[in-house]
């Protein structure tokens, strides 16, 4: 297969000094409905988000409350109603089929709560997947650092089904930024894990942030886990709510309580 | 557990027609063999019916021995005093001779009319109308006279005469013009089966068939009131020794029943494809089932949980192959019907009319449709069905276990030990020779072997392909393929059974050709030959005697062939002038020699020296259909009789005593001392120029045609065999659509990291390259080892070569990867469409 790199989607050059304060993606008043008429749902109402570069960002909401249709649409596997996203300066509305595929491929991370890996491939050739099907090596150096930090180098032979479910997901993690993503997305990477496994990952996706300098926003349902972030985004039906800055568990148990009740 | 098999079978709409199919191609095609050969076989009822049934009784020479269409040959024709003698019984109406007998007739163009294969007649068409049945004047009336003749009117409409035009024809004495004076229908129907018919009267069709003073048989009505049994025994009472009397009724179910016994070859030819088509159908749905038995385990965990029994699992599996075997049949039941409504319609292209519009479908036929489908089907499922109730009930409650693909040890020793027997096998046929059922067995031997160890070979194939650079789809295909290495290997093997068949045909075709060129430069001495053009039967005896006046000639040889016995079996003998013989062909003498060929003895081809256990000096019996048995004593064995197909060779002077036709097969010129061959090639055809039914080839031409009829006859079968390698790729489309279903989610999130729909594609594409090529490369191997000993096993059929074709066989490996491109078309295409959100949040 031929690599396929194209000139619409800029690839950060490796090394590229990702900088706090700039924005590695937005939505702007981004709107979802979903069906047509008096069946329709609107799953996203007007939403406008900014993701800085560097941070980790929580986002929180009740089963309905359109958090992972949000990711979705932020991650271009899902299209929007009306509005903007942009990773970077890419505006994903502009892009096709094919372009939005190579972007996710060079220029986004993803990790699913469970199912993340290719059954038939090792743990290092499921971390390089992204770079291999862009045809390109990966950065010898950057792959050492990723695995090191997740500390899989003596998983790296082995095939899913040999791994455990934290490790599994950790060799996820690793999937997700061997590109140098400008973010990275986990949907409940955590929700599968028990507490150990669980806690121990978030740990990785904190240590991601802060030395890898990387963007990561998760999706999540548990309180704890979004503690772990720099702040959390809140959603009801559609629409962001409150947003708290450097939260703690208690402070996002408080925020859900007062939400519940309303 | 009815409604969950029924339910099962329309999940999938692709893989039902799939299934479906592979055992529908088999079953069309033996229901489509039974209806023609049925359909034919009618025809023939009705003709030979229509034709007698304006006659009681028949008398003709009674043959030494029964002859029929396989037998070949002709019934002695009796002296025509017989005819006033039959007259002469009381109660007898009316006795007519007849003769029947070679005439060929040539269109406005002088060219020969020669349809298809089917015989040119020429006999009596003049006789008394009481006695003519189905057998009509269309047009005109009947000839009369040495100047007259009638025409069938399908012949007379294709070639464009019209009454009173004139019509050249070629007898066995040479060629004459006549003029048209009618034209014949018989019944429905305006020809005999596609042959041409040239009628005359009766003097006019002796001269013709060569039968002066003679007739075939005397047609008799006897009058209203006695039976035909009674007349019978009336009229026998008065023939002399040597002649026999029967009902037109026996005649005509005596011609019948011929025609079905030579037909029964060509059925059971046919059959043997379609065996080969449901064989790699059985292969498809056995792998089917066992994957759809794989994907389901959890369902039938948790049937089991709440309560179902191993036996209604059992059943619930074979209910559900019971349908697919029954729709199969059906429809392949009615695809046959049309296939041979086709095969119908083509041959009425070549000229072969068949006289009834509606095809025969007999009960047999249903029957066997319905059987075979639904007892491959079945069969293919049991195992699959069988393991289905192995599943235990705890499966429901564990995530879904990941198909173990490793084999035993035992099970891969076991096909490692048959693959070896079978290959050894076959080299050992190969080696001796002349084996062709040990030859079967080792190829089935060494089958069975790559079926028990696939497996491992699956598992092989997909480790040469895990190399290449990364994110080529290479990798990702062999991982797939060694995941489901069994399914993999099943597919494989599908096409394996169909390329095993076709290389082994194409290899014998091969050994055939050059076989054939060995035996024109090595048996060949002549410089010139004459054979009959086209399909015809062979050439007027004038032909020869034309070439024996040439001067830039050096020695004529004619040859002869008549169906005979030879110590009680089935034989061809041949007659040839001895004189010069030796200046034309090398016959291998091996011991005696043709100075022993005088009167009374016989050249016998070594191997069938062997076989009868006769050596020189010894005697045989040669029983011919006209005269009976005569004895002849061995003057010699030959080796090289390949190329004028001979195993008996006798002088003419005792041939021609004993076989009333004097058509030539084969003439063999040599050139005279210091002519240009160039020049006597010329000359000699420009000689021939009335006789457009004769062709002249130099040896050169003469290998080119033999090789060429080879070519067509390997085209024909790898044509029929095509319909079992489609089948195969029907596997391996249903087994990928099986596996892109089963990948859902993998490829979603294969498509969410980042692979664009053509790398989707690409892995898919990859993995039916690798199935077919893993099927193709075993296919050839096998097919080769089973080609080459196969050769070995026909050395007796002439073929004293061994070659493989190599350019061929690289093409079918070419074609086998290109078939592995176009059967991952539609499934790639339905992996790259997976909708990427619904295959990662589907949990």
């Amino acid at each position: 297969m031929t690599p396929q790199r194209l000139d619409s989607v800029p690839v950060p050059a490796v090394g590229e000094v990702t900088q706090a304060g700039e924005l590695a993606a937005r939505a702007v008043a981004v709107r979802k409905v979903y069906g047509t008429g008096e069946t329709s749902v609107v799953a996203l109402d007007d939403l406008t988000l900014d993701l800085p570069r560097g941070q980790f960002t929580a986002i929180m909401g009740p089963s309905g409350s359109g958090k992972s249709t949000l990711m979705h649409c932020l991650a271009g596997l899902d299209t929007l109603t009306s509005g903007q996203v942009f990773i970077g300066e890419t505006d994903l509305a502009t892009l096709s089929d094919r372009e939005r595929t190579v972007l996710r491929r060079d220029r986004l991370g993803f990790v699913f709560q469970s199912f993340n890996l290719l059954p038939t491939l090792t743990a290092e050739e499921n971390i390089t997947l992204p770079a291999d099907l862009a045809g390109a090596a990966p950065d010898p150096e950057w792959f050492a650092t990723v695995v090191d930090k997740l500390d899989l180098r003596s998983r790296l032979r082995h095939r899913p089904s040999e791994l455990s479910g934290g490790q599994q997901q950790r060799v996820a993690v690793g999937r997700a930024l061997i590109r140098r993503p400008a973010v990275v997305f986990a949907d409940e990477p955590t929700g599968a894990l028990d507490s150990h496994a669980s806690s121990e990952l978030l740990r990785f996706l904190r240590s991601v942030v802060d030395e890898l300098l990387q963007t990561v926003v998760m999706v999540t349902h548990d309180p704890g886990a979004a503690a772990h972030a720099d702040r959390v985004v809140f959603l009801v039906d559609g629409r962001i709510v409150l947003e708290l800055s450097e939260p703690t568990r208690e402070h996002i148990l408080d925020v859900m309580g007062r939400l519940g009740e309303e | 557990m009815l409604k969950v098999s029924l339910r099962n079978l329309f999940v999938n709409k692709l893989r039902l027609f799939l299934t479906v199919a592979a055992v529908t191609v088999g079953v069309a095609f033996v229901s489509g063999t039974f209806v023609l050969s049925d359909t034919m076989g009618k025809a023939f009822d009705q003709l030979y019916a229509g034709l007698t049934s304006g006659q009681d009784v028949i008398v003709r020479a009674k043959a030494p021995y029964e002859i029929d269409v396989t037998t070949g040959g002709t019934q002695r024709p009796l002296d025509e005093s017989i005819v006033a003698r039959v007259a002469g019984v009381p109660g007898v109406v009316v006795a007519q001779g007849d003769v029947a007998g070679y005439a060929l007739v040539l269109d406005k163009a002088g060219k020969p009319i020669q349809p298809g294969g089917a015989p040119t007649i020429g006999g009596t068409a003049s006789g008394d109308d009481r006695l003519a049945g189905d057998f009509s004047y269309r047009s005109g009336h009947k000839p009369s006279g040495p100047q007259e003749m009638a025409l069938d009117a399908a012949t007379a409409k294709k070639a464009g005469f019209g009454l009173g035009d004139h019509v050249d024809v070629v007898y066995q004495g040479g060629r004459r013009t006549f003029t048209l004076v009618g034209t014949i229908g018989f019944g429905k129907t305006d020809s005999i089966l596609g042959a041409t018919f040239a009628g005359f009267d009766l003097p006019t069709a002796q001269v013709i068939t060569g039968k002066e003073g003679k007739v075939d048989n005397v047609a008799v009505k006897g009058e209203a009131g006695i039976g035909a049994a009674e007349l019978r025994d009336r009229i026998a009472a008065v023939l002399p020794d040597g002649v026999e009397v029967l009902t037109a009724e026996q005649v005509a179910s005596e011609g019948s029943a011929s025609v079905r016994d030579a037909m029964g070859i060509f059925t059971k030819v046919l059959l043997v494809f379609a065996g080969v088509s449901l064989l790699v159908g059985s292969f498809v749905i056995w792998n089917t089932f066992n994957v759809l038995v794989a994907q389901r385990r959890r369902e039938v965990a948790l049937l089991r949980a709440v309560g179902a029994s191993r036996h209604q699992v059992l059943g619930g599996v074979l209910a559900e192959a019971a349908l697919i075997g029954l729709a199969s049949g059906v429809i392949g039941l009615f695809a046959g019907v049309g296939l041979a409504a086709g095969i119908r319609s083509l041959m009425k292209l070549v000229g072969a009319e068949i006289p009834t519009t509606t095809p025969a479908l007999e009960t047999r036929t249903v029957v066997a449709a319905l059987a075979v489908g639904l007892g491959v089907t079945m069969v293919a499922a049991i195992a699959p069905a069988w393991s289905a109730t192995r599943v235990s009930p705890m499966e429901a409650l564990r995530d879904a276990a990941t198909s173990s693909s490793v084999i035993g040890r035992l099970r891969s020793t076991a096909g490692w030990v048959l693959v070896g027997a079978g290959a050894l096998g076959l080299v050992a046929c190969a080696w001796v020779g002349n084996v062709p059922w040990w030859t079967t067995f080792a190829t089935l031997a060494a089958f069975a072997g790559l079926v028990t160890a696939g497996p491992l070979l699956a598992g092989g194939t997909a480790r040469l392909a895990d190399h290449g650079r990364r994110g080529s789809g290479w990798r990702m295909a062999a991982r797939n393929i060694a995941r489901n290495a069994r399914r993999s290997a099943a597919t494989a093997l599908a096409l394996t059974i169909g390329l095993t068949v076709v290389v082994a045909v194409a290899v014998t075709a091969a050994s055939m050709r050059s076989s054939i060129t060995a035996a024109v430069n090595d048996g060949n001495r002549s410089d010139l030959i004459l054979q009959p053009a086209g399909m015809g039967v062979g050439m007027p005896a004038s032909v020869a005697a034309a070439m024996r006046e040439r001067s830039d000639l050096g020695a004529v040889v004619a040859f002869r062939e008549s169906g005979a016995r030879v110590n009680g079996r089935n034989a061809f003998v041949t007659g040839m002038d001895t004189a010069g013989l030796s200046d034309v062909i090398d016959l291998g003498i091996e011991s005696g020699g043709l100075e022993g060929l005088d009167h009374g003895s016989i050249l016998v081809s070594d191997k069938k020296a062997e076989d009868l256990g006769v050596g020189v000096g010894d005697t045989l019996t040669v029983t011919y259909p006209e005269t009976g048995a005569v004895r002849m004593r061995v003057a010699g064995t030959f080796s090289k009789g390949f190329l004028i197909n001979a195993t008996y060779v006798m002088g003419m002077a005792d041939y021609a005593p004993n076989v009333t036709s004097k058509l030539d097969a084969a003439v063999m010129l040599s050139n005279a001392p210091r002519v240009d061959p160039a020049q006597t090639k010329a000359a000699v055809k420009k000689a021939l120029a009335a006789y457009p039914n004769v062709k002249v080839s130099d040896p050169a031409e003469l290998t080119k045609d033999a090789r060429h009829s080879v070519d067509q006859m390997l085209g024909l079968v790898t044509a029929l065999l095509l319909l079992a390698v489609i089948v195969a790729i029907l596997g391996i489309v249903n087994t990928l659509v099986l596996s892109v279903v089963e990948r859902t989610r993998e490829l979603g999130l294969l498509r969410a990291v980042g692979a664009t729909r053509r790398q989707v594609r690409t892995v898919v594409r990859r993995e039916s390259v690798l199935m077919s090529m893993l099927g193709a490369v075993t296919g050839l191997a096998l097919g080769t080892g089973a080609g080459v000993a196969l050769s070995r096993a026909l050395a007796d059929e002439g073929i004293s070569r061994v070659t493989v074709p190599v350019t061929t066989l690289l093409v079918y490996l070419v074609v086998a990867a290109g078939v592995g491109v176009l059967a991952a078309i539609g499934p790639a295409r339905r992996a790259s469409r997976v909708d990427v959100l619904q295959a990662i949040t589907t949990e």
